[in-house]
This record gives C-alpha cells, structure tokens and sequence, in this order.
C-alpha cells in the first residue's frame, strides 16, 4: 500500500517536473549551487586537514625533540627563549646516560647546501648531519643502497644518503649509488638513495641530503643557531610521551645543572603540540565554510518552497478531481512531498557531480590529493533530501488540505 | 477549533529553533560523530518541522510526531555524549512545549 502510494506519487512527480523543465531547472540550481558550495568548502577543508595530519604524523607519534625554542609560544615572553643554550651533541652521551625510558636517541644539525655533480647542481638541498641511531627514530625508505655503518657514522666518513628528487636533479640516466658529488666543495659518495616521499608541509625527504654527523661538521658549524641542533628522542614501546617527557626533563635539569626554582632553559617539543593547534584552525575554517555553504543553501530552499507553491496553486482544479475520483489527503500530500525531495535531491546529485569535477581539477593543478569522501556525498544527499522536506512540506499540506469542490471551481 | 495564542506563541518559536537548528546538520561538530550522524539528526529535524506545522494547523498527529521526536531526540544526544547544559536547556524548554501540547491535545482534529 505505501510502496505503491510512493510509486505512484514519484510518477506524478516525474510527469510534473519534465512537463516544466525551465522552471525545474532553475529550481534546481538554487540548490545545485548551494550544495556544490557547501560540499565543496567541506571537502577542502578534509583533505587540507588529511594532509596537515599526515604531515604531523610524519614526524612521528611517539618522538620528542630537545630544542632551544618550542614549536607553540605560550604566556613565556620570547626575549627569554632567546638566552636559552642549544642543545649540544656532548649533551647526548649524558641524555643517554641519564634517561630510562627512551628506546633511541639521536643528534641533528642541517642547513642549506649546493650540490653538484659533473656539469649539474642542485640548489638549498637540506644537508642533514645525524649521529648514527637516527635510522632506529626516523623511518628511512630507501630505494637504493643502504645507510651508514657505524664506522662510517664514527670516523666521520664522506658518504651521503640522497632524497628522491636531488637524485632526479643530479643524476638524470644514471645510477647514483656509488657517485661522487659535491657539497659545498667537497667530496662524498653517495650511499644511498630514499624513496620518493611527495610534498608534505614540515618536511619531506626528497630534497634531504643525510650525511653522519661527525662528517658534517666539516660542513657546517654544529654549534651556530643556524643549524638547529635538535635532539631526537623515541620513547620505549609501552612509555607514553608524558613520561619520557618528563624523564627527559629531569635529565636536562641535571645536566644543565638548573636549580630546583629556575626555569626550564630547553624545550620539548612533540608532534601532538601541532595537532592541537590545528585542531582550533581547522573548527574556524570548517565553520567559515558552514556559515557560506549554509546560507547558499537557505537561499536554494527558499526557491524550492516559492516553486512548490506555484506548483500547488497551478495544479489546484487537479487536485480537486484528484479528491474527487478517491484520492485521500495522504496521496496529495506525498505527491507533492515527493516532487519537492526528488527535486531537491536531483540537484542535490548535480552539485555532488560538480565537486567531483572540481576535485578532479583541483587535485591536477595542485600537487595535493583532495578527495570527495563518502561521508560528504552523504551529507550533500542528506543536506537536499532534509531541504525537500522542509521547503516543500507546507505546500504539500495545503494542498493536501483543499476542499474538492472548492479546489475544482479554482482557474487555476 | 481555533487554535490557542500560545500555541501559536509556541509554534513560532519551534519554527525559529528549526532555522537555528536545520545549520547544525551540516555543523562541524555532528560532521564528527559519524558519517551518518548528519543524516539521523537532519532527519530529527524534518520531523520537527513537520510537527511545528501539525500543531500550527491543530492536528492531533503534530502533537503525536512532536513527543517522538522530542524522545528520539533526547537519545540522539545523550547515546552520541552530546548532553551540554544549553541542550539540557533546550531539552527543559521542549519538555514544556510537549505538555501544553498535550494540554490541548483533545481539542485538536484527528484527522491528516
């Protein structure tokens, strides 16, 4: 009975918008629009938001860095971070000594370097000097070759590992392992070669040159802010960053010599810090969005409810023999909810399409993956079938409530 | 019958809360229960809609659709850890629109 009430009601729909296809097809892009904003807002701000935290996660969940300066500034006055020491590398030996709830640590330096091979360079490569159980906290995808010995990492020998696109740069047709290159007037010879990572808003591998520390010290000076000498620290399997935090801290204190009363002079910072403060810009950009997709979508259910009205009054005789041949309050009624929802959700689907469209645009002139995610189709679909039912439920019941006599007299 | 001011006082203001709330589908914050969390809580709000304009024209299944949405709701948020003190306060204000709905409800028409 209400499959076939549906049924029928959906037929008369479909004779109805085809018999007025200009005016369903403005009807439609109210809501088009409005959709296609909406959606299209949310689903930047999810894949914006899906590559930040991929960035983030990059970094590693479970690392702390030992720094002079922290990633988010509280109510500290900057001036004071300024006359903090930097982290240096004899501190490491000592951190290692002192803390017990850290699996590896390691020592970084970096700085922006010029590497050539034969008749090719590359310019601002990320020259990294690293002590030798960075491979045990970074995850190093090589492509080609293998990472340092500890030897190599000790004596401070002339090797390099390579990202994906300084190899491209230097090495067009051939086989990078084993080559000599340049950085900055010195010879190296490169070890290995990483697997293409792809742009990521902290770092990204491809444009790094890894090299082991004592060997970069030749290259760059390990104690200048420049640099930025950073202690990497990956906590054991089952300690929480909490509390290698604050293991590491009572490490620091004491090799700083600090005074149960004086202020921390180092910082410690992880990648959680990050996340939170994107957590507040992502509510804002998602809410800016709501706000427009919101009131483009007021402004498309304000058009569907105009139209249903006119559609009732133009079809008010109808109705009337309608009434008049048996037809109940809940036929009419569903009949004309149903024109109302199918309009609404066939440009609903219009604007769905759209986004895609401009996903597909968007993700080939950026180099970023946006994506319309399933969870967005459902609430574009969801977002027209609840404005079908809004705008067109009064005009449906007003129509469902004329007298036959009275509504077949109407002109109409 | 002619329908009571504050049933009418009530409607308008039920009506107003529906703009308030017809935004919220979309809102980052129900985006995150779920993906088909909007869907349940945009449907909520449709019924709502359709009770507000039930009682408008004094029809007993306005009252009927109001109190099961009211209840479905109520366990939409409570069930998703929702509950804060301004829905507590809604949840207050709704409660006090279903019992003068419920006042009335004999003088309202039976029929769709």
């Amino acid at each position: 009975m209400v499959l076939t009430l549906l049924k029928e009601s959906l037929i008369f729909a479909l004779h109805s918008l085809v018999a007025n296809k200009l005016r369903s097809f403005l009807s439609l892009l109210g809501i088009t629009i409005g959709i296609f904003a909406i959606i299209l807002v949310f689903t930047i701000v999810d894949s914006l938001e899906n590559n930040i935290r991929d960035s983030i996660k990059s970094l590693g969940n479970n690392v702390v860095y030992v720094q002079k300066w922290p990633w988010i500034f509280g109510p500290y006055p900057w001036w004071k971070y300024m006359n903090r020491p930097l982290p240096q590398f004899k501190e490491l030996a000592e951190l290692q000594k002192r803390t017990k709830s850290a699996e590896a640590m390691a020592f970084t330096v970096g700085g922006s370097k010029t590497l050539k091979y034969r008749s090719l360079s590359v310019r601002n490569a990320q020259f990294i000097g690293v002590s030798h159980d960075y491979w045990r906290i970074k995850t190093l995808n090589l492509k080609g070759g293998r990472y340092f010995t500890r030897n190599e990492s000790d004596a401070g020998m002339p090797v390099v590992i390579i990202g994906a696109e300084i190899a491209a740069g230097l090495f067009q047709n051939t086989d990078p392992i084993g080559q000599e290159i340049s950085v900055s007037g010195h010879k190296t010879t490169v070890i290995g070669v990483l697997k293409k990572q792809g742009e990521s808003l902290f770092e990204t591998s491809d444009y790094q040159v890894i090299t082991p520390l004592q060997y970069a010290r030749g290259i760059l000076d390990i104690r200048s802010e420049a640099a930025d000498p950073t202690i990497y620290v990956k906590a054991k399997p089952w300690v929480s960053n909490t509390e290698l935090i604050d293991d590491l801290t009572g490490a620091m204190r004491g090799i700083r010599k600090l005074k149960p009363r004086t202020e921390d002079n180092f910082a410690l910072n992880e990648s959680s810090l990050l996340s939170t403060g994107f957590d507040s810009l992502f509510d804002i950009i998602g809410m800016a969005g709501w706000v427009i997709g919101g009131f483009s979508i007021l402004v498309g259910g304000f058009g569907i409810a105009n139209i249903m009205f006119v559609s009732v009054r133009e079809r008010t005789s109808l109705i009337g023999i309608q009434k008049s041949l048996g037809a109940r309050n809940m036929f009419i009624l569903v009949q004309f909810l149903s024109e109302s929802i199918l309009l609404s959700v066939l440009g609903g689907v219009f604007g769905l399409l759209l986004t895609w469209l401009m996903t597909l645009v968007g993700s080939s002139i950026m180099d970023m993956e946006i994506t319309l995610t399933g969870a967005n189709i459902v609430l574009g679909v969801t977002i027209s079938v609840l404005i079908g039912i809004v705008s067109g439920f009064v005009p449906a019941y007003s129509a469902s409530q004329l007298d036959p006599v009275e509504a077949i007299r109407s002109t109409g | 019958m002619k329908r009571p001011k504050i049933l009418t006082v009530i409607c308008v203001l039920g009506f107003l809360s529906i703009v308030v709330s017809f935004p919220q589908v979309f809102s980052p914050s129900v985006k995150k229960l779920g993906m088909f969390m909007p869907a349940v809580f945009g449907l909520l709000v449709a019924f709502s809609f359709m009770a507000y304009v039930g009682v408008w024209f004094m029809k007993r299944w306005g009252a009927e659709l109001f109190a099961i949405t009211f209840f479905a709701k109520l366990i939409f948020f409570i069930a998703n850890n929702q509950m804060g003190m301004s829905l507590w306060f809604s949840a207050i204000f709704h409660l006090f629109f279903l019992v003068v709905f419920l006042r009335h409800y004999n003088g309202m028409d039976k029929n769709l």
